[in-house]
């Protein structure tokens, strides 16, 4: 199973209505042809910093689907938010982890996942809950959906195998940080009937 | 552990904290803000979210701000070296606002060794970063602070900073004269 493989067993249990976090790197360009028509896709370029912004988004809007969509390389970078997640346990959010074993991006060196590490059961000795691996993708859809709707926090990992789908240029993920932000703020504001960022003072 | 009555500044500080209508507060609780904490920790208005490394905060209070809702970040002023890279992302990268407030490490007076780097390090990282920022030495100051730092982080879309010291802080330099 490679990454293009597992975005698609699990792009249909996304809808529009849910609020999702990305990974830096190839995740980007799949989940930008993949995901529901809608700017629900906060596309966040900082490692280490995924599940984070998506806790912040899971206990402030607690009746919404809060997902994110983790890389090893990112969780390795700050693996104390297993922490602060299994202190938490926010109900509405699922975290699915694209394991590699290596910084693709980069060349392919490896991470060390690819050593000894068993991020799961860093998870779950962390006091997250729900905490499984899983490596074809059938099994992962199948959890990821029940993770989705059980009404508690899930840490998934998907072991998957290098490869990068080779997406035209067209194709490709077209927008920036900065646009990445206001489209997914736009929306939530829609979404949420809110205003989050006005263009003038209130008062 | 309630600890007894919390001192006046850690009081103005939440109060501070709910007429400025943050809902959020992620911290790694210290020593020179523990009432603050403690009262945060306590508050059933507010969602404390204690981590362990401060580089959990920055996420949590762009996550909570994209949500609609405001957050603030607490720690003591050392913590900026943990936070600054998700930190300089989160606002070179992405512009968002952020409020982080701290305490003042190293406050002239300071008799602990390892506290001088605190201080030392944490004015050339807030400019590196290009993060304004404010003391608040006196607990009359406290609410207008946290009013004017929300307004002025979401302003300029950036992140801005409070640095406690003096009377808002659990126990003053001087106290130890």
């Amino acid at each position: 199973m490679q990454r293009i493989d597992a975005f698609r067993a699990i792009a249909p249990s996304i809808a529009a209505e849910d609020l999702v976090t990305t990974s830096i790197g190839a995740t980007w360009d799949d989940w930008w042809n993949l995901k529901p028509d809608a700017d629900n896709t906060f596309f966040t370029g900082v490692l280490g910093s995924v599940t984070s912004t998506a806790l912040g988004l899971a206990v402030s809007l607690p009746h919404r689907r809060i997902v994110a969509f983790e890389s090893d390389g990112s969780m390795l970078m700050n693996t104390g938010i297993l922490c602060t997640l299994g202190a938490e346990r926010p109900p509405n959010l699922t975290v699915l982890v694209f394991d590699n074993g290596i910084y693709e991006n980069i060349g392919g060196p490896p991470t060390l996942t690819s050593k000894n590490t068993d991020l799961a059961r860093m998870a779950e000795g962390a006091g997250c809950l729900n905490c499984a691996t899983v490596d074809r993708p059938d099994a992962l859809a199948e959890r990821f959906s029940t993770m989705l709707d059980d009404g508690e926090m899930g840490y998934l990992v998907a072991k998957i195998e290098p490869g990068k789908h080779p997406w035209e240029w067209k194709d490709r993920k077209p927008t920036d940080g900065i646009e990445d932000k206001y489209r997914f703020l736009r929306y939530v504001e829609r979404l949420e009937g809110v205003v989050i960022h006005p263009g003038a003072p209130q008062n | 552990m309630t600890g007894g009555a919390a001192p006046e500044y850690a009081r103005l500080f939440v109060e501070g904290l709910k007429e400025a209508d943050v809902e959020v507060v992620t911290a790694l609780p210290e020593s020179l803000l523990a009432s603050v904490y403690r009262l945060c920790a306590a508050d059933n208005a507010i969602r404390y979210i204690q981590v362990s490394n401060e580089a959990d905060m920055p996420g949590i209070c762009a996550g909570t701000y994209l949500a609609g809702k405001r957050a603030m970040m607490i720690m003591e002023n050392s913590g900026i070296r943990q936070c600054c890279e998700p930190v300089a992302r989160l606002a070179f990268q992405h512009a968002l606002p952020m409020v982080m407030a701290m305490s003042y490490r190293g406050e002239w007076g300071e008799q602990n060794w390892w506290g001088h780097n605190h201080a030392q390090t944490m004015a050339p990282i807030l400019d590196a970063l290009r993060i304004p920022h404010r003391f608040v030495t006196e607990p009359d100051e406290i609410k207008p602070a946290i009013k004017r730092a929300f307004k002025h982080a979401d302003g300029s879309n950036w992140p801005v900073a409070l640095v406690f010291s003096g009377n808002c802080v659990e126990l003053p330099a001087y106290a130890k004269d």
